[in-house]
């Protein structure tokens, strides 16, 4: 118990910590390829994919971890990764982001966490789930991309890091814009830690890191996968009301922990205050949030689960979760921003 | 004469998104005082400003998680 505490709750801390203070939003990253029509943090994200691949690649073929072998729910991931996407942009996060604004004092951040443990655990164990399992019961029989194509995972595992290699190259290589920074005023450790604006690639470092330590961390604990949100946050609301013990597990000190290093990162560089939103984007909140529950349940996994997990196996599921996540974030980006924006500028051409 | 925008209690990317909106009908040299307290914004704006061509000519953080920045209209 004690262990799976201490582990859980070391590998959250440096997550939320690393994910406020280099300001990583999943959602903002699949956002922005149409809205800013940027793809950098996009980038980033496949950083975070590549590395990981490297590292528990690596540490299968040692034996310390093994891989679950159970087919490719292909519909639950289908229909989960899009209500998924359409669900975080109406939450203002994904998951982990909105476990992190919870640690920045964001209350529309909490309202959208309730909605989401509670969406999630409906469907893992509510009304819900006859309809997850449906979902969750089309299966394929193979579960990794590298077991289709009949090639060794590093084959993949080379391909797509030298691919994410090369953008990175490019990226760096472009003219860099003259970002205007606020006056420096710590100094040393305090300065990188607690001011300094991170390079969305070094943040992406070192969650690839952080998410290959996750895995033997977690399977010393009894639990054979890396860093997963969805299961933890709807275990958290069972167990409060249930008290069965046998929810708590690892996770649920990583996503505790989550919470509490993005506290102490938002409190040490001055940006934690409990922040309210107008009515309408506290509604979206909560929408979003029980939404989200339930695409992540039936898609298996989140953004992190999923997104940058599942991908790093090379796993059918996450590469699909990853396209539906993005048509279903697009979607809602439309409808929430774009249409509006255009209306906007109808009108003022027409004045 | 200097234009406020008060974003304050919006969430990313509204701040961004309002900024961009407010800034089309001014003119060349005019300046946009921009409130916000959303984290991800201290990234957003200052990048938009500069892929942009807008000046800044203030960026401070004002209280606990509040920002003040001002972008100069560039072209």
């Amino acid at each position: 118990m004690l262990q799976m505490i201490v582990f859980g709750i070391i590998c959250g801390l440096l997550l939320g910590f690393v994910l406020q203070r280099g300001r990583f939003c999943v959602v903002g990253a699949y956002r922005d390829l149409i809205l800013a029509k940027d793809g950098r943090m996009f980038l980033a994200t496949f950083v975070v994919i590549a590395i990981q691949s490297i590292g528990v690649y690596a540490l299968n073929d040692t034996g310390i971890i093994q891989f679950g072998n159970d087919g490719f729910p292909w519909l639950g991931t289908i229909v989960g990764g899009f209500i998924f996407g359409i669900g975080m942009v109406l939450a203002g996060g994904c998951a982990t982001g909105t476990w992190y604004r919870a640690g920045e004092g964001m209350i529309g951040s909490w309202v959208a966490l309730f909605g989401y443990m509670l969406g999630a655990a409906m469907t893992k164990y509510g009304v819900w789930k006859a309809a997850g399992d449906n979902l969750l019961s089309y299966r394929t029989s193979d579960t990794y991309i590298h077991e289709t194509l009949n090639v060794s995972p590093w084959v993949l595992v080379i391909v797509v890091t030298t691919l994410v290699g090369l953008l990175v190259i490019r990226e760096l290589r472009k003219p860099k814009l003259p970002i205007f920074k606020m006056k420096q005023k710590k100094t040393g450790l305090a300065h990188i830690l607690f001011e300094k604006r991170w390079h969305p690639f070094v943040t992406a470092l070192l969650i690839g890191l952080i998410a290959i330590m996750a895995w033997p961390l977690s399977a010393m604990t009894g639990r054979m996968f890396g860093l997963g949100i969805t299961a933890p946050s709807a275990n958290i609301l069972t167990f409060l009301i249930t008290g069965d013990n046998a929810l708590i597990d690892w996770g649920t000190f990583l996503v505790l922990g989550i919470f509490l290093g993005a506290f102490i990162a938002a409190k040490g560089s001055g940006e934690f205050r409990w922040r309210l939103p107008d009515m309408k984007t506290l509604r979206n909140n909560a929408i979003g949030g029980v939404i989200m529950g339930f695409g992540a349940s039936v898609a298996g996994g989140c953004t992190i689960g999923n997104g940058l997990v599942n991908s790093a196996l090379f796993a059918w599921q996450g590469w699909i979760a990853i396209v539906f996540f993005l048509l279903g974030t697009w979607v809602a980006t439309y409808f929430t921003i774009i249409r509006k924006q255009k209306k906007t500028a109808a009108i003022s051409k027409a004045a | 004469m200097a234009k406020v925008l008060e974003t304050t209690g919006m969430v990313c990317p509204f701040p961004l998104v309002e900024a961009k909106e407010a800034i089309v009908d001014m003119t060349k040299g005019e300046e946009l005082i921009i409130n916000f307290d959303c984290t991800q914004a201290t990234e957003s704006i200052p990048r938009w400003a500069a892929a942009e061509g807008h000046e800044i000519t203030e960026f401070e953080q004002i209280d606990d998680a509040k920002w003040r920045i001002i972008v100069k209209k560039g072209n």
